[in-house]
Parts: structure tokens; C-alpha cells; sequence
């Protein structure tokens, strides 16, 4: 038997194995695999912060979708720049690629989280959420403050945090960081500024 | 430090590789348009066919996470022109991109002028870019897959296409004989 019929018999052999199995994976749609996700979630691989998106969405990553699964009413109020409504319960229907990154954010943090489980188990892996929700956006990145007592390594970062806010049109302040107010008080704020 | 030595090394294997199937000669490439020598269909559709498995299975053993890899967006129209420019300077010069590479690199002066003619086209379509972009982005379809087009099992889908490169080595086999 000659090299090529060698090789040509293999490719067949592999060929149709891959056609027995069906699938380049051993997870079927709609299985979660617990410890997988469990070792994801402590190394802090399942969610990215404000800034790391504000950063993903103004160097326009390739294949980014910014999923917002609140209800419409309050998408409609106000969402993140190039975000699409796709509420918590017909998240299981939308139609999203294997190869898209896939970001998830609500109010808070907990039910784009349980997006993300739903997500993952659907056989997504490039799927990510929003640590804080919209809160966070709104704190770091729309109205980032700089500490009055802040250190140079904490000006020079910063530095890159106002410009990105200026870039969303926040507006990056220093002094201390006034009290915290409810996600909604501050999503009327934003709307007052025409945002 | 991998972001640069990886390629490099791939890169300089692709390129050795070309270079002992014969690849780098323009001569041997432009046979395959007179159906006289067909190594180029037969190494690159090897190349696809290894790839292809190799991927397949290295993810069927989570060695590799397939939806990781990028897939690229298909544009109809932009790519379609794209294609036949692609096919009428493989033609006129016997050369493709990687294959030109190769010609280069060995001394050969049409791989030079190929690949200089190649990054002069890359300029000016940067250059011309703003005013083409409606074109450019026009008839979008996302990133299309085999399986999702065909909407058969991806397993299916390997098996066929292993199956077409098969019957295709054949056949390409009988034709250089007959030529």
C-alpha cells in the first residue's frame, strides 16, 4: 500500500468517525458542565468590567454584541452605545453566532449573570457579562471621579479612563466620590444630559 | 513574545512546505489552468483536509475550543470581485499570495514583482478605501459555516468534504496522466 492510499484511508477512517460523532464537541447542546463553569467563575473569566467594554465597544472589536436583557420600557429609557434589547425570557430564542462575543448586562449584575449560565449551556463559550450592570457603566465610566489624594500611577490611569468617558460623552470629574445613588436616579440624570 | 515567534514559525513552515511541493515555480502553478499538473489543488486541498480533521478532533477531545476560532464574515458582492481580481492575477502572473512569497524568497524575480504588485494593490485599496466602503460592507450574510448554510450535521459536512477531496485526487491523478 502506497503513502497516499496510507493517508487517504486514515482521512476516511477520521472522516467517518467524525460523521458517527456528529459534533466537535462532547458537550451537547443544553448540558452544563459545572466544574467548568464553576473554575471560570473563580478565576473571574466570566465577566468583564466597564472599562473593559467601554474599551471592546471604542476600538470596535470584531464580532462584539452588547446584549442588554432588561425589558424593553427599560431599554427604551436608556442602554449602553450599539446595545441590543434581547430580555431575560427570550434569551433561549435569539439568534446569536458561536464565533460573536457576546456580552451580557442588566440593572445589576445577577440576571445578565443568569443569562450567561443560560448562554453557556446553550453551547456559547465566547459569552461574558457586565460585572456591575449599568450601574458600573454609569459610575466608571460615565462619570468617573479621580480622587483628590490620588497617587501618579492613579492619574496616569485614570488619564486613559476620562479620555475613553469623554469618547462616550460622560464626564469624568476629580474630588470625592459623591454618594451613591440608585441605578434608575442616575439613569435619569443621564437622560437629563441628553444621553 | 509567542504573538511574534509563533507565526514566524508557522509562517517559515508554510513557506518550506510550498517550497518542497514545488509552489514557488510559477510554471508548475499555471499547469493546473491546463489541467496539465495539479499539485496546487492537491496540496491545498490536503492542507483543508488535514486542517479541516484536525480541528474536528481536537475539539471532539477539548483539546481546542472551536468557537474560539474566528470565522470571517462573508460579504457577497466585495468578495465576489474580489475573487475574480484574485483569479486574473493568479493567472497573468502564475503566482498567489503565499506562493509568490515563496518565489521571492528563493530569488526568483517574478515572486519579487508579484509580491510588489501585491503590496501596491494593498495601499491603494487602503488608500481608496473611504470612498469604496458602501461597497465594501455592501451584501452582508455574518459568518457563514458549511454546516449552517447547508444546515447539515457537522460531522456530515467533514465526511463530505473528505469524501469530494478523495474523489478529487483521483480524478486529478487520471487528468496529469492523460496529459
Amino acid at each position: 500500500m502506497t503513502t497516499n492510499r496510507v493517508l487517504a484511508f486514515v482521512a476516511l477512517v477520521l472522516a467517518a468517525g467524525a460523521m458517527v460523532v456528529g459534533r466537535p464537541s462532547t458537550t451537547p447542546p443544553g448540558h452544563i458542565d459545572v466544574d467548568r463553569l464553576a473554575a471560570m467563575i473563580a478565576h473571574e473569566d466570566d465577566h468583564v468590567t466597564a472599562v473593559e467594554l467601554g474599551t471592546w465597544l471604542r476600538d470596535g472589536k470584531p464580532g462584539l454584541r452588547v446584549i442588554d436583557v432588561r425589558p424593553k420600557a427599560d431599554f427604551d429609557e436608556y442602554h449602553l452605545p450599539h446595545a441590543e434589547n434581547v430580555p431575560l425570557p427570550s434569551i433561549g430564542k435569539a439568534s446569536f453566532r458561536p464565533d460573536e462575543t457576546l456580552v451580557l448586562y442588566s440593572d445589576g449584575g445577577a440576571h445578565a449573570a443568569q443569562a450567561w449560565v443560560m448562554l453557556r449551556s446553550l453551547g456559547f463559550t465566547n459569552v461574558y457579562f457586565l460585572r456591575g450592570g449599568l450601574g458600573e457603566w454609569l459610575d466608571d465610566v460615565m462619570t468617573p471621579m479621580l480622587p483628590t489624594d490620588a497617587t501618579p500611577a492613579e492619574r496616569e490611569a485614570f488619564r486613559k479612563i476620562a479620555d475613553l468617558s469623554t469618547y462616550f460623552g460622560g464626564t469624568p470629574g476629580v474630588g470625592p466620590r459623591p454618594p451613591a445613588s440608585s441605578t434608575s436616579e442616575k439613569v435619569k440624570a443621564m437622560r437629563r444630559r441628553g444621553c | 513574545m509567542t504573538t511574534f515567534a509563533l507565526p514566524l514559525v508557522i509562517g517559515v513552515a508554510f513557506g518550506w512546505t510550498l517550497e518542497r511541493a514545488g509552489l514557488g515555480s510559477a510554471r508548475k502553478l499555471v499547469g493546473q489552468f491546463y489541467l496539465r499538473d495539479l499539485t496546487v489543488f492537491k496540496v491545498m486541498f490536503s492542507a483543508l483536509v488535514t486542517a479541516m480533521l484536525g480541528l474536528f478532533w481536537l475539539g471532539r477531545l477539548g483539546v481546542i475550543d472551536l468557537a474560539a476560532v474566528y470565522v470571517p464574515q462573508t460579504f457577497v458582492a466585495p468578495q465576489s470581485l474580489g475573487g475574480v481580481l484574485f483569479g486574473v492575477g493568479f493567472v497573468v502572473s502564475g503566482l498567489c499570495p503565499g506562493t509568490s512569497c515563496v518565489a521571492a524568497a528563493t530569488g526568483r524575480l517574478d515572486g519579487v514583482a508579484t509580491v510588489a504588485g501585491m503590496f501596491a494593490g494593498v495601499l491603494l485599496t487602503g488608500l481608496a478605501l473611504p470612498s469604496i466602503w458602501t461597497f465594501y460592507e455592501s451584501t452582508p450574510r455574518g459568518a457563514v459555516t458549511l454546516p449552517d448554510a447547508l444546515r447539515l450535521p457537522y460531522g456530515a459536512v467533514v465526511f463530505g468534504v473528505v469524501l469530494a477531496a478523495l474523489v478529487g485526487f483521483q480524478i486529478a491523478e487520471r487528468l496529469e496522466r492523460r496529459a
